[in-house]
């Protein structure tokens, strides 16, 4: 069945990928999706916590700063798993993005303090920069005497906003972008939220004169585009991963189902409509696995160009995949795939939020377009 | 005589690449690079198929003691990848890669002795006689008959769409030997005939491209000796599937839909066509689509590289290959407006794009080599494991 093949001679991918399977048998990913929707909340604190126990939160991170300083491989088959699992915390959104951005900024005591806090689970770190057309926002930032500025506008498309303990901020002042955090209890912010198609909550942060002192400036000029644009990037590839799992996981939860259906005084999947289309699915699945690897090993053995060119494609083919794949298992479920019980329709539910997250593919295929035809 | 080889399986990958481009770049006649036909006869590239036997490459993965290169899978890739990068032209190529591997395989020292030279020499040149009228993918059906006289089996029957039969001489022929209930596949044997023995009639059927490249092949009360035989009696099914091991990987690299993609960009240049949104929007869905077959085309290569053995899963490559290819062309007409109506090469600035010629081409491969249906029947048996 469809799964990312890296090479692994250590065999610490593979210990990777159990430990988070056997971690989502503990928790399983369905009943704290529907947990977290009944309680109308943006983040489940425990599974948090267990994550951050399990060392998840830090992957990215280099280790002086908490973290264990892995690479595109680890978070390509951790996020692969969580999207097979249907453990559907934010940690791409979170800590994937903040992580990129912490890495790409210059020492100071307040970029230590939150990288520990979001390797050990202690901060909830959400990176806050989205305007409503999900481009840049416009939120301005005044220069104060002391070096810091007042921030004030909107941003949108904001994971665990209620639950978010520091927001990663980028704003628009007279010294160009600056990269501000931001204490989410600080005077003049206010957080209002809209229920996600998965069971989750984004929300709509604005502020209003809201002041960061010079220590809470973590870059300022163009090294914050640079790192806002491989946030994006690296982030991307994580949710391409963790689409990837979720097409894979579809499929084979199609295929079990319909191997037990009997209709006719036979299996439905021994029908041939039924066979091509899994057939179908599962090459869908297989071309997003590899997809998602040739983009870690682009990143690892090509130039920044080529591994762009390489994630763009990754989450628009595991996109498309995911949700085409879910597409199909929720109508091979017949009648009880249209219902809230079943699980295939939150596998169906997670793949569009996924896939509209940072780019759907259409979009991410006209940049890949625009890349390679700029340079030839 | 062919040169002597090294052992080609020890030198560094890149080396390989760089010595075996090198000499087939300087070698390959420039007017066979890049042909418009997908199969050549012999006859028009046969100072290439020479030139390559008295190189000692002609047959890259038969062992060097038989006259090959005794490349790996590995080096085999690389073969196949600079060989089309270079736009060097199919060869007749059945000995080489049919009847050479299963007499490799099944064949007697006799018959290797025998036959293997003569396939290098260009004197056999041989096709494959699987099809039959009535008999297409459902394959183990087939009905032309061989029976046992004494030293010989008497054939009698047709096969049909065997490609260049009309410039081969020998057929590598799947016969019943026995009349089987049930299990068709039982009772198959494989026959090494000669298609200059009296009997044997040959007709060339023009294909949609109004080329003669496939034919009919008509066997009357002919002759074969029984020493032709390959392997036992009515065992010939076994054989004839295993003979393709990691070959199966080619009919998935992305070379055509590479090839076609190149095209449609010429032809999409010349008129403008990266102006238009909804070309754009198509185009870039074909581009990654072919991307993306590549990155799928690594993970299948990769399992080889480290020494492994393909499995049936590797067929996805084909059926995403082929289907590919013809939408590329499919958007190649869609894009010549009005001028879709000719039959002729399209004008495309100060060059032509073959348009049509690619668009007719590409409706075969998801015919041969196992539909594109059957492909996914076996998908859905052998992989998915769902119930018949
Ligand atoms: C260019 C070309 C070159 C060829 N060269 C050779 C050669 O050299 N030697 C040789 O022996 N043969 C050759 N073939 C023949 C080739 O192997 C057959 O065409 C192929 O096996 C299909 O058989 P058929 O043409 O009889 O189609 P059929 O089997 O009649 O199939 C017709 C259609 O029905 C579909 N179909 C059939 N069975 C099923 C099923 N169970 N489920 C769903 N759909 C099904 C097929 O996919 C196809 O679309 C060549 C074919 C082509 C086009």
């Amino acid at each position: 069945m469809p799964q990312t093949m890296f090479d692994d001679e250590e065999g610490t991918l593979g210990m990777l990928r159990e430990s988070v399977a056997s971690f989502a048998e503990q928790n399983p990913g369905a009943k704290a999706l529907r947990a977290r929707r009944a309680a109308e909340t943006d983040l489940d604190a425990d599974l948090w916590r267990g994550m951050a126990e399990a060392g998840w939160l830090g992957l990215l991170l280099p280790e002086e700063l908490g973290g264990s300083g892995l690479g595109l491989a680890e978070q390509a088959v951790l996020s692969e798993t969580l999207g097979r699992s249907l453990l559907t915390e934010p940690l791409a959104q979170l800590v994937v993005f903040s992580s990129v951005l912490l890495k790409r900024v210059a020492e100071s005591n307040a970029r230590t303090a939150l990288a520990n806090g979001i390797a050990d689970g202690s901060r909830i770190v959400s990176p806050v920069w989205q305007g409503s057309d999900a481009e840049l926002s416009d939120v301005s930032a005044e220069p104060r005497p002391d070096g810091g500025y007042a921030l004030s506008g909107s941003y949108h498309f904001v994971s665990a906003p209620h639950s978010a303990t520091d927001f990663l901020a980028i704003a628009r002042s007279p010294d160009g972008l600056i990269l501000v955090s931001i204490d989410a209890a600080a005077d003049g912010i206010s957080v209002t939220a809209r229920p996600t198609v998965d069971g989750s909550r984004l929300g709509h942060v604005t502020l209003k004169d809201v002041v960061v002192s010079a220590s809470q400036v973590l870059a300022k000029g163009s090294a914050v585009q640079a790192a806002l644009d491989e946030a994006i990037e690296v982030t991307r590839f994580a949710l391409a991963a963790e689409l990837a799992g979720i097409a894979s996981r579809a499929l084979e939860i199609a295929v079990a189902y319909t191997r037990d259906r009997v209709q006719f005084g036979k299996p439905i999947a021994s029908f041939q409509a039924v066979q091509h289309r899994l057939v179908d699915m599962w090459g869908d699945a297989e071309f997003a696995c590899a997809a998602v690897v040739n983009a870690a090993d682009a990143a690892r053995d090509e130039t920044a160009r080529a591994t762009s060119l390489a994630i763009l494609a990754a989450k628009a083919r595991a996109g498309d995949a995911a949700v085409s794949v879910t597409r199909r298992a929720v109508h091979l479920h017949g009648a009880m795939g249209f219902t809230d019980e079943c699980d295939i329709g939150l596998y169906l539910k997670r793949a569009i939020n996924l896939n509209a997250t940072l780019g759907q593919p259409e979009v991410l295929r006209l940049q890949f377009v625009a890349l390679e035809r700029a340079a030839a | 005589m062919a040169e002597p080889q090294q052992d080609w399986n020890t030198l560094p990958d890149e080396d390989f690449r760089r010595i075996f481009r090198d000499w087939v770049d300087a070698n390959c006649p420039a007017e066979l690079r890049f042909m418009r036909k997908q199969r050549p006869l012999f006859d028009e590239v046969a100072e290439w198929y020479h030139a390559l036997a008295n190189k000692g490459w002609l047959a890259p993965t038969w062992p060097q003691a038989y006259g090959g290169m005794g490349l790996n899978p590995a080096k085999h890739m690389i073969y196949v990848e600079e060989w089309a990068r270079l736009g060097c032209p199919r060869i007749p190529d059945h000995g080489i890669g049919l009847t050479g591997p299963l007499l490799l395989q099944y064949g007697t020292d006799e018959q290797r002795a025998y036959y293997l030279p003569r396939i290098l020499s260009g004197e056999h040149v041989w096709c494959q006689g699987y099809s039959e009228p009535n008999s297409g993918s459902d394959l183990a059906s087939l009905k032309t008959s061989a029976v046992r006289d004494g030293d010989e089996f008497v054939v009698n029957g047709q096969k049909i769409w065997t490609t260049l039969a009309h410039c081969a001489n020998w057929i590598l022929l799947l016969v019943r030997t026995r009349k089987v209930e049930g299990k068709r596949q039982e009772g198959i044997s494989v026959l090494l005939v000669d298609l200059r023995t009296p009997g044997v009639r040959i007709r060339p059927i023009p294909n949609l491209r109004e080329e003669a490249d496939f034919c009919e092949v008509f066997f009357d009360d002919v002759p074969v000796p029984a020493g032709n035989l390959v392997g036992e009696v009515d065992q010939g099914w076994t054989l004839a599937k295993s003979v393709l091991g990691h070959e199966r990987i080619f009919l998935g690299a992305p070379t055509r839909p590479e090839y076609a993609l190149a095209r449609l960009e010429t032809l999409a240049e010349a008129t403008g066509k990266f102006e238009d949104k909804a070309f754009l929007s198509r185009y870039a869905r074909h581009r990654l689509d072919v991307y993306d077959l590549g990155s799928a085309f690594e993970r299948f290569a990769k399992v080889l590289r480290a020494g492994g053995d393909l499995e049936a899963d590797v067929s996805v490559l084909k059926i995403f290959n082929t289907e590919l290819y013809q939408r590329i062309t499919e958007e190649m007409l869609e894009i010549a407006g009005e001028a879709a109506r000719f039959e002729d090469d399209l004008d495309a600035g100060d060059t032509k794009v073959d348009a049509m010629n690619l668009f007719l081409d590409s409706r075969a491969p998801a015919i041969f080599g196992g539909s594109n249906e059957i492909q996914r029947n076996i998908l859905a048996k052998a992989v998915l494991r769902l119930p018949g």
